[in-house]
């Protein structure tokens, strides 16, 4: 469970093997909406764009579904965190873009290989 | 070197300021992003792997000038996304334009013709075009996977220059650029009158072992030697000579990713422009609070191991400029005879 793409739909269960940090981490890297579902029951959908847990009361924070917030939660008030959303950054990757770019020359040209392509910044 | 002598001096007397004043850290270009928003979809571009809700969002330009007088640079960039495609962009340049601040704004120019009739910039030394070009006609619209970009980011910069803007251009090289094709590139850019252009490397981040690490930096020193060790007279750079010869592998600096702080719809980005690891709600609490010993070549961190982007390494050429008598005197030598 580390790239995006295999985080898609992720429903992890908080405790054995998986910590809440690492969840929150994980949420944190996601590049897609995700649900945090609070100890209380009640759940938030959208997108986790900081966390920090350098400080006395470790915190994330997200703007919702519409766009609204910034949303802080504590940590110590979230059960876990469902990939629910759509990974935008999965598959268009500048390698991944080129690596197809290529197969379709060589489909035309069979002669011709490939070598493996950088990743694009930014 | 094709900075304007005014802009020179300006960030020349903030740095000897900054020195006098002791300050360890300061800020040169503050790169603030008004929004994530594109029009074109470059692959891999990480600025708009976002979900909707967050690509339509964008700053006010309240908030955008309470971080600029906060952060206070002499320069500040507007990236994004892409900024023509920001409501506000018109009043957000003349206010910091009006605040006397260096601005370049960088576009892929595909809306720059339109925005330019429609009478939304005026001319000023304080500001230029800043247009994304990463080559020549086939090599750039492979980069941004779209026909038809450079032709019309051309007609743009042509645009500009005819109604007497400043216009410049940045370009990413990755790994396996043609440098031939780069320096034809250079000379049609100088043919169309640009006032300079920026290079970097892309940035790429992958876990490998320490010889492929090593052979990446060696592949990027090549190829800006290639490109640079005999540049023509006529090529202007808009970007610092020492930094020039940092990518050719003729210095070292270390990355001082406070000297080009981000800031965006989600605050202060730590660490730097290309890597997210948080967000600082106040430029104060950016400096203070992130731990900046572990980013950089030499504090181990993989995912700065490879990186020689000017977001980190050129405010470290300027600081080395003005750090001692021979920085200052390679950086005046490198600019009077155009040699790198
Ligand atoms: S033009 Fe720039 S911001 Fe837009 S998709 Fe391409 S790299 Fe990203
Ligand atoms: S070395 Fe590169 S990736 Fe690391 S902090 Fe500096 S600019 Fe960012």
């Amino acid at each position: 469970m580390t790239d995006g793409a295999a985080l898609e739909g992720w429903t992890p269960e908080i405790g054995k093997g998986v910590p809440l940090e690492e969840v929150i981490d994980k949420a944190f890297d996601y590049r897609g909406n995700v649900t945090v579902v609070k100890t209380d029951g009640s759940e938030t959908v959208g997108y986790v764009f900081n966390r920090n847990r350098d400080v006395a009361v470790p915190f994330v924070q997200m703007f919702d579904a519409d766009g609204a917030g910034p949303i802080s939660i504590r940590y110590a008030d979230i059960r876990t965190i469902r990939f629910t959303g759509r990974d935008t950054a999965a598959g268009s990757s500048y390698a991944a873009w080129l690596r197809a770019k290529e197969a379709a020359k060589t489909a035309q040209h069979p002669e011709k290989g490939s070598d493996p392509a950088p990743s694009r910044g930014a | 070197m094709s900075v304007p002598l005014s802009q020179m001096w300006a960030i020349a007397s903030y740095v000897i300021r900054q020195k006098l004043a002791g300050r360890e850290r300061y800020p040169l270009v503050l790169m603030l992003e008004p929004l994530f928003r594109c029009n074109l979809a470059c692959a891999g571009c990480g600025k708009i792997q976002y979900p909707a809700q967050i690509l339509r969002k964008h700053l006010t330009v309240e908030q955008c000038l309470a971080a600029v007088d906060e952060c206070d640079p002499p320069v500040v960039s507007i990236p994004g996304g892409e900024p023509l495609m920001y409501p506000e962009i018109g009043p957000l340049v003349k206010a910091l334009v009006a605040r006397k601040k260096y601005v370049y704004l960088c576009t892929n120019a595909i809306l720059l013709k339109q925005k330019l009739e429609a009478g939304l910039f005026e001319p000023s030394k304080y500001f230029s075009f800043s247009v994304h070009l990463d080559g020549l006609r086939a090599e750039h619209d492979e980069a941004v996977c779209r026909d038809g970009v450079y032709v019309d980011a051309v007609e743009g910069i042509k645009e500009a220059l005819r109604r007497g803007f400043r216009v410049t251009t940045n370009s990413t090289l990755f790994d396996g650029a043609d440098a031939l094709r780069m320096r034809e590139f250079f000379d049609t850019m100088m043919d169309l009158g640009v006032e300079g252009m920026m290079i970097s490397p892309g940035y790429s981040y992958s876990k490998a072992p320490d010889q492929e690490h090593f052979l990446r930096t060696q592949r990027a020193h090549d190829l800006f030697s290639t490109l640079l060790s005999n540049p023509k007279r006529r090529w202007k750079f808009n970007q610092s000579p020492l930094f020039l010869q940092f990518l050719m592998g003729k210095r070292d600096f270390e990355c001082t990713p406070w000297g080009n702080p981000t800031y965006n719809v989600f605050g202060w980005q730590r660490p730097c422009y290309l890597m997210q690891e948080g967000y600082a709600a106040s430029f104060k609490e950016l400096l203070e609070t992130t731990r900046w010993e572990n980013y950089g070549r030499s504090s181990g961190n993989e995912k700065c191991r490879d990186c020689m982007v000017h977001c980190g390494y050129e405010p470290s050429a300027v600081h080395h400029t003005f750090a001692s008598w021979r920085g200052f005197r390679d950086t005046v030598q490198a600019t009077v005879t155009g040699r790198f």
